[in-house]
């Protein structure tokens, strides 16, 4: 069985961002940038996956830049067998996202393509449900325990209520929550052994991702909170409320 | 210049600067505002030539902006880590982070590192890097600088487990430098082992004005044999107490100072506990050598390799106190800019902004001069100078942060809610400690 897992390079979640002074982004001049850590946690899922001996194959793939070469690197370094690089400058957009792995998927002839449930930088969540219903694949989203016996994925999610369960056929996309594992320490060996690992660089004008893109019009920081007000009593409290005509 | 063509703001400069010398002007107390009078003379003059100045017009039409090619560059001052090494740093990082950072306290209260710490160093990887190929490690290249990354790293989670985790690194590194092939098989491939030995390098003694160019730890020639026996004491050295393998610097007769390798269950060896302000997570301890018989085959390297190692030392060292202060600093810079005294942030006061900027300079500084000793190093240049120099500023320096780390936390920072006073009795030992680890 193989695995498709997606990753994304994001700014280091613990980069305090700036925007830019002309509000037409994030400044992204100079700052750490890192592995997606929820696609960090899919890729856990797979390795850990391929030891239990259910996955035999674990691809990893990302679109973007040269330099998002790294973080397929450090993904490889963590177990993953093999690497695909879609090359692009341009900024992918979910639609354009899903698109590519659609494609990916069958090329590679992936059994199942376990995905980060969202990436931190635009918090979108929407490439890998995009995918299943592109693929017409079934899809189970936010997964806190994938099990995968005969053909069938029994994934446990977190929702408001509690836990709930879910058994998908396979192939099927599954997305990652952030309590489904803990990624394990890339060993320093492993950092020399990626190097050697294959990895296909492949170009963006190869997929049909002429889609209608979303236009940013504007990026800013969130208003700044004015001071909360101490009361002394429930009375002043209550007058305070009519005042601005809350109550 | 000729005479002639002096300019009048020239000559008028001129006559106030013979004033402004003249000691005639000190007795009558007239110094003060002649000077005063220079400075403006000299400034309004600047002002005038300055709006006298030329007409500028265009004289070439140009399509576009007129750039000068970039410089090409040589590796000859280049201090990006490659890829590797980048890697390196940020797995070793997340170590940090989640395992030593949590661990630090528990540890330093047992004077010992958690047994799953060991083992999850050991999984990253730490000594089998140190380990060669061909004994069943994984290292293909000796580099200082690596050891210096991947040290800097582990202290920035916590100096005394890291002490303790790079210590037996250190001697790996020694045995990989300097070791025979006979010394390689007994004792290196057991670093790349599931439980690599427990070991370190005994530099520093319990005495006044210690030295260790000049070993006071003695080998007296055993009769006529290629054999000396050993008498002497080694101070706060890591994991001393329980240690398998120790690298000892010691004068041995006829030869002169060297490494000797001696095994912890050495007859005549003894080992206890020496508690210390700082790092007692490296279980740190007095080891005392009686007459510890070692044989030629003991010894480790010539005296080149004597002198290297107290360099590589110090710069492990170095390494140790850029990442612990760098762990101070990430510490104090959001504290800074969240506590709020007098209805305001205290980084708003420029006793804590300058305090904090301060404290970052001096980091740089500590690093590049540690970076550039190591370098050397690695290149197989001459770096002793540079090391001391190095080992001197980071004492200093590390120390001055780390005091200054408590201090801007105020009354936080003198309480163990915060972990800037382990860093600060920590970062005290720099100055303190010779040998240890090796990069």
């Amino acid at each position: 069985m193989k695995a498709l897992v997606p990753i994304k390079r994001v700014v280091d979640y613990n980069v305090r961002i700036r925007v830019k002074g002309d509000g037409t982004g994030v400044d992204l001049n100079g700052v750490k940038m890192s592995v997606n850590p929820f696609d960090e946690i899919a890729n856990e899922a797979a390795l850990k996956l391929k030891e239990a001996g259910v996955i035999s194959e674990v691809v990893v793939v990302t679109i973007g830049t040269a330099k998002a070469e790294d973080q397929l690197r450090s993904e490889l370094a963590r177990g993953a067998d093999r690497g695909i690089h879609v090359v692009t400058d341009e900024e992918i957009q979910p639609l354009q996202a899903a698109r590519i792995l659609a494609e990916l998927v069958k090329r590679e002839n992936a059994d199942v393509v376990i995905a980060g449930k969202q990436a931190i930088d635009d918090d979108n969540n929407q490439t890998p449900q995009m995918l299943a219903t592109l693929l017409d694949w079934p899809q189970a989203t936010f997964a806190s325990d994938i099990k995968i016996d005969g053909g069938k994925a029994t994934v446990q999610r977190e929702i408001d209520a509690g836990a709930e369960t879910l058994e998908v056929d396979l192939p099927a996309v599954i997305s990652a929550d952030l309590r489904l594992n803990e990624p394990r320490f890339i060993k320093l060996p492993d950092i020399m052994k990626a190097k050697r690992k294959p990895l296909d660089k492949v170009e963006l004008s190869e997929f049909d991702i002429d889609v209608p893109k979303l236009e940013v019009v504007s990026t800013s920081n969130p208003p700044a909170r004015e001071p909360g007000r101490m009361v002394k009593s429930v009375e002043e409290l209550v007058a305070a409320l009519k005042d601005k005509g809350l109550v | 210049m000729p005479k002639r063509q002096r300019d009048v703001q020239g000559l008028g400069l001129a006559a106030l600067n013979r004033l402004a010398g003249s000691k005639a002007l000190d007795k009558l107390g007239l110094k003060k505002p002649t000077e005063k009078a220079l400075y403006q003379a000299s400034r309004t003059g600047f002002k005038v030539a300055g709006t006298a100045g030329r007409q500028f017009k265009a004289v070439k039409n140009l399509l576009s902006p007129a750039r000068m090619d970039k410089h090409q560059p040589t590796d000859l001052f280049d201090l990006t880590p490659t890829e590797e090494q980048a890697m390196m740093v940020e797995s070793v990082r997340r170590f940090a982070e989640q395992a030593l950072r949590p661990a630090a306290e528990d540890a330093e209260k047992h004077s010992e590192i958690a047994e799953e710490v060991w083992s999850g160093a050991f999984e990253l990887g730490l000594s089998l890097m140190a380990v060669p190929e061909a004994l069943g490690g994984a290292g293909s290249e000796r580099s200082p600088i690596s050891s210096a990354l991947v040290a800097e790293a582990l202290a920035w989670g916590d100096m005394g487990q890291a002490l303790a985790l790079m210590a037996p690194v250190g001697v790996a590194n020694a045995l990989a430098a300097w070791g025979n092939s006979d010394q390689q098989m007994r004792y290196l491939a057991a670093f790349a082992e599931d439980d690599p030995p427990d070991a370190a390098l005994a530099l520093l003694e319990p005495t006044a004005l210690a030295d260790p160019t000049r070993p006071g730890c003695h080998g007296q020639r055993d009769g006529n044999s290629a054999h000396w026996r050993i008498s002497g004491e080694k101070a706060l050295v890591p994991l001393g107490p329980f240690a398998d393998l120790l690298v000892v610097s010691a004068d041995l007769d006829g030869l002169g100072p060297r490494l000797v390798l001696i095994q912890g269950d050495s007859r005549g060896l003894s080992a206890k506990p020496e508690p210390a302000m700082g790092l007692r997570a490296a279980s740190l301890g007095r080891v005392v050598l009686d007459q510890v018989r070692v044989a030629e085959s003991d010894i480790l390297g010539d005296e080149q390799a004597f002198q290297q190692a107290i360099a590589l030392a110090r710069l492990g060292w170095c390494a140790l106190a850029v990442g612990t202060c760098q762990a101070v600093l990430d510490y104090v810079i959001p504290y800074v800019n969240e506590r709020k005294a007098f209805g305001e942030p205290v980084s708003h006061r420029q006793g804590v902004a300058f305090t904090v900027a301060n404290m970052g300079l001096e980091l740089d500084a500590m690093r590049l001069m540690m970076w550039r000793a190591t370098a050397r190093a690695e290149q197989g240049q001459d770096f002793q100078r540079e090391a001391a120099l190095a080992h001197r500023y980071c004492a200093d320096k590390a120390m001055q942060i780390g005091s200054d780390g408590v201090q801007m936390l105020g009354g936080h920072g003198y309480v163990k809610e915060h972990p800037v006073e382990r860093w600060y009795r920590d970062l005290r030992a720099i100055a303190n400690l010779e040998g240890g680890l090796l990069l």
